[in-house]
């Protein structure tokens, strides 16, 4: 009942009009992660004194959810294009208009996304909430995936998630590195490195799944066995992809039960003046399972424009498809955790900003690649573990310079300009790159 | 009053209008008024001086460990005034350093070129002349920087420290030998990574075998990212290469050229960050420490200039058209070298050209490292590597676009899989502040290994035709 819940949260604001701001109720509560701080910083705290003039209850019960739920992030200026981008796909705008509408709608779908597990968390308790954080933060990049394999472009789904995994690695934490060496240039710039060691080893782990997937293909390449060694390669994929999901298990295990206090966000003197600092939710339970399920819906039926329309986009644009896939699909998807972690860094609080964007990295390395490959030999799409020679170089160099930059504890500008140099590097060498078998994509593989 | 020395001698240099006389007054004055401060007052105010002319850099520091005191007492006891004033000079510039017993070459080397004796005599020559002058035009950048300040000497060090092999590269360039410029760079950052810095830590290590050795890892860090940011761009262009030429696009001599200038720009760019980092923000960061019980008694601690300013400049001009000479024979005679000696030109490029361009550097590294002071050893080691690869590669291929030359950033496999594990090695080895013999040992050994590769490498089937494609790749 939308109702009871929205009472329960006027209840607990009008009865704790200050109550909310004291952290000790993290505590007791549930810890704050670093995505929920982060994406805290893009809410806005909604004005409810329009609405509470609306006299029929159940009216003001539903335009308080609404405002809360639309205009509750500074991205509500991108919602608009849902609509538009609907309206696009049945009045068949250009396809490269209903690609462009669609990629600009998912960025705050994105957001309130996260923003609607982080209240859900507040009734589930803290295990389950970190649980639902760490699977649905990257729903975006997962039901993208999950499309393009339907489609059987499975080069689409590779490089949309290395180029995820290196957007989250070099762009995300170069860019707020950068600008928070700037902006505290006479400071000291600390974080906790334990962090930042426990997801570069899962990353290397992964890098070398796809290493060895790589290699094998070269050492089997001039054999005679060909089709043999396909088979080879898709079981030792599917092998690999088994040993992700369990490290990933294991990953969650550490960071929710055993080693919690190394993911706990220090909230000391935390001045939240930007952002809302919710120690309640804001909306009821119920209602925030049924807008979750239906942002999932909407996000379900724009990526699957941004699918089926990309090829038509790449023509468009004259630009190659690994291109989109690798930068432009990722840097939208990823733009709302972007923000944070600059606005954090800015603010000098890098735990916060290691937090998101290497949790984001590790999370889709080692849950959503592994789980494209399992849900493709489910499905008898043939997708394996091997990208190409320059995505593989690129990660692997991604993590060494990430791995060495992240390695003493401290941080300047200097350390922000060299990730994101080698993200533009690496922007310009797919920009140039046209894979020779390009235009073959898109043909379904169906062999069992 | 050794600081009002200093200053009252900087007002007199600012006055004099090239006149070299008045900095050898100067000089003298300064031995004659301080017989033992060279030495001794030096220790104990020179931790205030350095904050306040300007804070010796480990290139600074290096060099001048090699410097030896002028004994002007010879000379002064020429009656005739400017007689005296050149000979001090000459003295100074000629036979301050340890190397000058290399000096004969330089001379014997243009002899070599005009009588014809063996193109592979004039290459040996000339690359023997090449390392007395390498150490001179840095003692002479030191001795600018004293008049400019502290952030042009630094500027001016970090791109005349390694003028070498930079004017080794652009000569290579002209002829179209871009195997050279590729092989040679690449054996620079490799010796100055391993070769320099492994000998250094293992007989520094040895030599202080019951001491702590510490330094500050933030420098070896700054320089490392730098490193593997060069590497990345390598890589990229390499693998690009690799993967355009499996497809349909092979027939392009250089498909990877647009990439190659695009990504050393953004090498450029890095390096000017690294330099403001250097010289403005982060200072603290690269000042060499000098501890209150330094003795350098073989050394010259000079903060003050000995050379007067117009002089040194007309030096430097001097000495660096000299090099640039001496670069073009080694340049021209290198496949001659290679014939006659029977090693390939690969080796020649990434073994021996860079060893003896980096010899005072080496030699100076090895000092400071028998001296526990391992900061220097690492700024001069770590940060010739990264002016090399930051600096001068990205400016090769700028240049080489400039003049219409075909060079990009693609090496071939062994040479970027040896770059790259030779920065692994290092930033491993470096990457906790503490220093060991082995910690020297497996660098040296890694690069006598990398170099027993090269030497048993075939030359590739195309490395005889470097010489005609400066000819024919004139087009953009």
């Amino acid at each position: 009942m939308a109702s009871t819940g929205y009472e329960a949260a006027r209840r607990l604001e009008g009865g704790e009009l200050n109550g909310g701001r004291m952290s000790k109720e993290t505590q007791h509560g549930h810890g704050r992660t670093a995505h929920n701080v982060s994406s805290s910083s893009l809410r806005k705290k909604s004005d409810l004194a329009l609405v509470s003039k609306v006299r029929c209850r159940f009216l003001r019960a539903l335009l308080a959810n609404l405002q809360e739920i639309f205009l509750g992030t500074k991205l509500s200026v991108l919602f608009p294009a849902v609509p538009l981008a609907v309206a696009a796909s049945y009045f068949n705008f250009g396809r490269a208009w209903l690609f462009a509408l669609s990629l600009l709608g998912l960025a705050p779908l994105a957001e309130r996304v996260s923003f609607l597990t982080e209240q859900i968390a507040y009734y589930t308790g803290p295990t389950v909430g970190g649980l639902l954080n760490a699977t649905c933060g990257n729903a975006t990049e997962l039901i993208i995936a999950l499309f393009a394999l339907r489609e059987g472009k499975i080069e689409v789904v590779k490089c949309s998630l290395v180029g995820s995994v290196l957007s989250n690695l070099l762009l995300v934490l170069g860019t707020s590195l950068f600008f928070g060496g700037l902006a505290n240039l006479h400071k000291e710039q600390f974080y906790d490195r334990k962090q930042a060691d426990v997801n570069t080893g899962l990353l290397l782990l992964g890098a070398l799944c796809h290493i060895l997937l790589l290699m094998f293909g070269y050492a089997t390449n001039s054999g005679e066995h060909a089709a043999v060694d396909a088979v080879r390669r898709l079981a030792l994929s599917r092998a690999c992809s088994v040993g992700m999901l369990l490290a990933y298990v294991a990953y969650l295990f550490f960071q929710l039960k055993t080693h919690r206090q190394l993911f706990e966000t220090k909230e000391g003197d935390e001045d939240n003046g930007d952002g809302v600092s919710e120690d309640e939710p804001v909306i009821g339970f119920p209602c925030a399972v049924a807008w979750l399920v239906g942002m999932t819906t909407v996000i379900a039926a724009l990526s699957e424009y941004v699918v089926g329309t990309i090829e038509a986009a790449s023509d468009s644009w004259g630009i190659s498809v690994s291109f989109i896939s690798i930068i432009l699909l990722p840097i939208v998807g990823n733009a709302a955790e972007h923000a944070g972690a600059i606005i954090f860094a800015f603010k000098n609080k890098l735990d916060i900003t290691l937090g998101v964007s290497l949790g984001s990295a590790t999370q889709i390395s080692m849950f959503v690649v592994p789980l494209s490959v399992i849900v493709a030999w489910i499905m008898g799409i043939e997708m394996d573990l091997d990208l190409k020679l320059l995505e593989t170089g690129s990660l692997i160099m991604a993590i060494l310079v990430i791995a060495f930059t992240l390695q003493d504890g401290t941080a300047h500008y200097l350390k922000g300009l060299v990730p994101l140099l080698c993200y533009i590097a690496i922007a310009a060498c797919f920009y140039v790159y046209r894979s020779p078998n390009q235009t073959n994509k898109g043909a379904l593989i169906t062999a069992a | 009053m050794r600081i009002n020395l200093t200053v009252h001698f900087r007002c007199t240099a600012d006055n004099l209008a090239a006149m070299a006389s008045t900095g050898y007054e100067a000089a003298r004055r300064l031995e004659a008024g301080n017989p033992k401060g060279g030495a001794g007052s030096h220790g104990t105010t020179h931790g205030h001086i350095h904050g306040h002319c300007h804070g010796r850099t480990a290139h600074n520091m290096s060099s001048s460990s090699l410097r030896k005191k002028s004994d002007l007492s010879l000379v002064s006891k020429v009656r005739c005034g400017l007689l005296r004033t050149i000979l001090t000079n000459l003295q100074e510039i000629l036979l301050g350093t340890k190397l000058f017993i290399l000096f004969p070459a330089v001379p014997l080397a243009i002899a070599a070129n005009y009588l014809h004796f063996g193109r592979a005599w004039l290459f040996a020559l000339s690359l023997l002349g090449l390392t007395p002058l390498a150490e001179r035009v840095s003692f002479l950048t030191e001795q600018i920087a004293h008049y400019t300040g502290p952030t042009v000497g630094g500027l001016l060090n970090a791109t005349c420290g390694n003028a070498t092999e930079l004017i080794i590269a652009l000569f290579a360039l002209h002829r179209g030998k871009i195997e050279v410029v590729k092989c040679s760079l690449v054996g620079s950052i490799l010796s100055n990574l391993l070769l320099v810095l492994g000998s250094s830590l293992f007989l520094g290590g040895i030599a202080n075998l019951h001491k702590e050795q510490s330094f500050d890892r933030k420098q070896a860090d700054v320089n490392t990212g730098l490193l593997l940011l060069g590497a990345l761009c390598h890589i990229l262009s390499f693998a690009y290469e690799h993967a355009v030429s499996s497809g349909e696009h092979s027939a392009d001599a250089s498909p990877g050229l647009g990439l190659s200038r695009a990504c050393s720009i953004l090498m450029l760019l890095a390096y000017v960050a690294y330099l403001f980092f250097q010289l403005k923000t982060h200072r603290q960061l690269f000042e060499s420490e000098e501890e209150e019980d330094d003795d350098n008694d073989d050394a010259v601690a000079q903060d003050e200039a000995v050379i007067g300013f117009p002089s040194a400049l007309a030096w430097l001009l001097g000495m660096t058209a000299v090099i640039a000479i001496l670069s073009e024979y080694v340049v021209a005679t290198i496949e001659a070298a290679s014939d006659s000696w029977g090693i390939s030109v690969r080796f020649i490029s990434i073994i021996l050209l860079p060893i003896v361009g980096n010899a005072a550097e080496h030699a100076g590294a090895i000092i400071f490292a028998f001296k526990n002071m391992l900061d220097i050893t690492l700024g001069v080691s770590l940060g010739s590597a990264t002016q090399i690869s930051m600096f001068v590669v990205p400016l090769s291929v700028i240049v080489a676009w400039i003049m219409g030359i075909k060079m990009d950033l693609d090496l071939e496999v062994l040479e970027t899989g040896s770059l790259i594990m030779a920065i692994l090695i290092t930033a491993f080895t470096l990457q906790d502040g503490t220093s060991h013999y082995l910690k020297g040992l497996v660098p040296l050994l890694c690069y006598l290994a990398i170099g027993a590769c090269f030497f048993v490498s075939k030359p590739r089937p195309n490395q005889i035709n470097d010489v005609n494609a400066g000819a024919l790749t004139t087009s953009t």
